[in-house]
């Protein structure tokens, strides 16, 4: 018994070092770990893996991998582009893996929220240094997009497609209950009884996150951080935000917004929209795809979001693409990012809903798609969410303390107060 | 029993007569035969395992070349002061406590039902069986259909079907509602691999047993509750411990139908340190909870062998 204690106290001591000595392993002391351009290999025979987020419910796969990569290869003989398609909700998690277990891949077509963060962690290469062509193509891509990609002194990334969102409107509800969409929120919140009294809701929303919930906050005349993105307090609990949230909240009460907007995504709203079950839904550029592939008996109408004391402002929405520090092939994802922001791919891109962001092609737009031109216009005025590594978590609060008050109808201005303290203190992290 | 006991009253001479240093010490070959095995466990399973207790000592950061700090325990303090963890702890109780006696129960009846000679008895075993196979995401995904608000086919048979009800329930908009549809999910789910252990208990009572209770007179029910029961009570223990461990550690049915809410009502502890690690990037954080939960199914697991081996003693004395 004593022998058999003892080999296993032997092996534990021999496992537990061997994984100490794992763990105390030399590590660099530097936050990136990038190596220079130069030092990696030449553009030739490289293969450069893709990590991206496109939809297979719509023709984005398909024409990445059928159209603009082969043309890519065809163009740059000898580099090979593995395309690795990561649904939407699961790319984040797999970046942090990535990032833990050093197997990023060379390029990332990244959300737009996400570029600080994974810039903070030091993973992305500048490409303000890293690509020869960098200032061209910065000045060739709309500002709003390409201040996405700044985090402290670099640009980390450039805009690869941009989009906002528009009130999607089902003319068949409208008839329905005899009115048509007005322009002002005051008046849109004015036809919740009206819809009511032919079944209908007026507004359908699957969440209640930044995403969703700041363009009301902004059109209402108020914002949730500084301009310097420092502080929420004095701005988040603001008296149009708490007025913003006590709107939304006085349509959901009765079912003007029906209940699932707390259930983070539990029910898409296109369903109930597309049999005019609910009257109107916010959406972007990609749902004309996925809605008409969906139900191509549907009709239905953009306009811009209903207006209020601070205009009509919607949040700019979209990806950029970022280059990797740990990638072995920087020439070669240089060249294939340039590609990628190329006319031609941007084109490409745009006939399938996802909006360019080279500003030589804002004339062409309307002609590739006529339904960019109420998204155009939106995006003229739409802002940007905080651009902060904090953001996910203060989103997720957001959200959280957005649905503990629909749901328990607690003090909107209470709940916006603790909130802005704790933004305050996500923030001052990185600061 | 008798020839159990027996027949460790023979071996026990022979044991005493074995020599340490030339057959059961430690340079016995055994030893050797279970070095590869531990050391593929050390590498996949202890490696890792001190690894996350490091993180969870330490403000870690998944940056490369990042120096994390040493916090000692910072997180663990953290999460006795955090009630969204301790919530979590309740649900994932809750969540054991309905689900544990839920397969359990239902395993049961129908093994015993599938047990007997039933015409399509193989294709019933079949069909309690698949969920089993049945990936977790798909039917989580499934459920949370089934479960929607709008056009949910529950409250379509509910309130539109039947008129049971006037309206549907908004199953996700409170915390013991979505628990009924994520304790459901995870029922319908395992039913069928309790039936299949309890199976094969069953087919090992010696059919004697029933034959001698018959001649005593015992009938059907008496026969389920003094031969059925007490013969198959090591499987039952053993079917609680995997079935609490493992409803300890639900993840991918609450992942996918409530994300943890609404407003956090629904978080289980493998979801909030998931949400913690991959999320917020906090998996000092997320690596202290788990090391918690590991605590608690530890204890519980020990908990539970010692007291169903002391019954199981207490039954054969």
């Amino acid at each position: 018994m004593k022998s058999r204690r003892t080999i296993g106290i032997a092996l534990a001591a021999i496992s537990g070092l061997v994984a100490m000595a794992a763990c105390s392993s030399p590590a660099p002391t530097q936050t990136s770990v990038s190596t220079p351009p130069s030092q990696s290999q030449p553009a030739g025979d490289a293969t450069i893996t893709y990590w991206h987020a496109y939809s297979a419910d719509s023709q984005e796969i398909t024409v990445l991998e059928k159209t603009v990569i082969p043309a890519f290869e065809a163009a740059n003989p000898g580099v090979k582009v593995t395309s690795v398609p990561v649904p939407y909700d699961d790319l984040h998690q797999k970046l942090v893996t990535g990032i833990a277990g050093g197997e990023l891949p060379d390029v990332v077509r990244s959300d737009i929220i996400w570029v600080p963060e994974l810039a903070n962690l030091g993973v992305l290469e500048p490409l303000d240094t890293a690509m020869g062509d960098f200032q061209a193509i910065s000045q060739a891509v709309y500002p709003g997009p390409l201040a996405t990609n700044k985090w402290k002194d670099h640009y980390y990334g450039l805009p690869l497609d941009t989009n906002t969102l528009v009130m999607l409107n089902n003319p068949a509800a409208f008839d329905k209950a005899g009115v048509k969409m007005p322009s002002t929120l005051k008046e849109f919140a004015g036809l919740a009884d009206t819809f009511k009294a032919k079944d209908v809701a007026l507004y359908a929303d699957g969440n209640l996150n930044g995403w969703n919930v700041l363009p009301f906050i902004w059109s209402f005349g108020e914002d949730i951080v500084s301009p310097d993105v420092t502080k929420a307090t004095g701005i988040l609990h603001g008296p149009q935000s708490v007025a913003a949230i006590q709107a939304l909240y006085a349509l959901y009460r009765p079912g003007a917004i029906p209940a699932f907007v707390t259930q983070d995504g539990a029910t898409d709203p296109a369903d109930g929209f597309s049999q005019a079950k609910y009257a109107t839904m916010m959406g972007g550029p990609w749902m004309y795809p996925i809605l008409e592939g969906s139900f191509p008996d549907l009709k239905f109408e953009a306009t811009m979001l209903p207006a209020g004391d601070g205009g009509s402002i919607s949040v700019v929405g979209g990806e950029d693409i970022v280059m990797t520090s740990a990638s072995k092939n920087k020439e070669a994802a240089a060249k294939f990012i340039s590609y990628l922001l190329g006319e031609e791919t941007q084109k490409e891109f745009a006939k399938i809903g996802q909006m360019p962001v080279l500003s030589s092609l804002a004339g062409d737009l309307t002609a590739i798609q006529p339904y960019y031109a109420t998204f155009s216009e939106q995006l003229k005025t739409a802002k940007p969410r905080p651009a902060t590594p904090a953001w996910t978590e203060m989103d997720t609060r957001l959200e959280a303390a957005l649905q503990e008050l629909f749901l328990g109808g607690g003090d909107v201005r209470k709940t916006l107060d603790s909130l802005a303290a704790e933004f305050d203190g996500l923030l001052a992290q990185y600061q | 029993m008798a020839a159990a006991l027996s027949g460790a009253n023979t071996l026990a001479p022979r044991r005493r007569r074995g020599n340490p240093s030339s057959g059961r010490g430690w340079r016995s070959p055994a030893y050797l035969f279970l070095l590869p095995g531990f050391a593929v466990f050390s590498l996949v399973m202890i490696y890792p395992t001190v690894q996350a207790l490091i993180m969870s000592l330490e403000k870690w950061s998944p940056a490369p070349g990042v120096e994390n700090t040493f916090v000692g325990l910072a997180n663990y303090a953290k999460a006795f002061g955090d009630p969204i963890f301790w919530r979590a702890m309740a649900n994932s109780g809750v969540y054991t406590a309905v689900t544990v006696p839920g397969q359990i129960v239902l395993g049961l009846i129908c093994a015993v039902a599938l047990n007997r000679a039933l015409a399509g008895r193989t294709a019933f075993r079949i069909m309690v069986y698949i969920p089993v196979i049945t990936s977790w995401v798909v039917v989580s995904v499934l459920f949370k259909y089934l479960f929607a608000t709008d056009g949910g086919l529950v409250n379509w048979l509910l309130a539109d079907a039947t008129s049971l009800m006037d309206q549907g329930v908004d199953w996700y908009n409170g915390r013991w509602t979505a628990m009924v549809a994520i304790c459901g999910l995870g029922i319908w789910k395992g039913v069928g691999w309790t039936m299949l252990i309890f199976l094969a208990a069953l087919q090992a009572v010696p059919e004697s047993l029933y034959e001698a209770a018959c001649v005593d007179g015992a009938q059907g029910w008496q026969q389920f509750w003094h031969i059925t029961l007490p013969s198959i009570r090591r499987t039952t223990l053993f079917i609680t411990i995997m079935l609490v461990i493992g409803a300890f550690n639900v993840f991918v049915s609450v992942q996918l139908t409530t994300n943890g809410g609404p407003a956090n009502l629904t978080q289980v502890p493998l979801t909030y340190l998931y949400r913690q690690a991959f999320n917020f990037l906090d998996f000092g954080y997320g690596s202290a909870i788990a090391f918690m939960l590991t605590a608690l199914i530890f204890a519980l697991s020990i908990g539970q062998y010692s007291l169903g081996s002391k019954s199981a003693q207490d039954a054969a004395a």
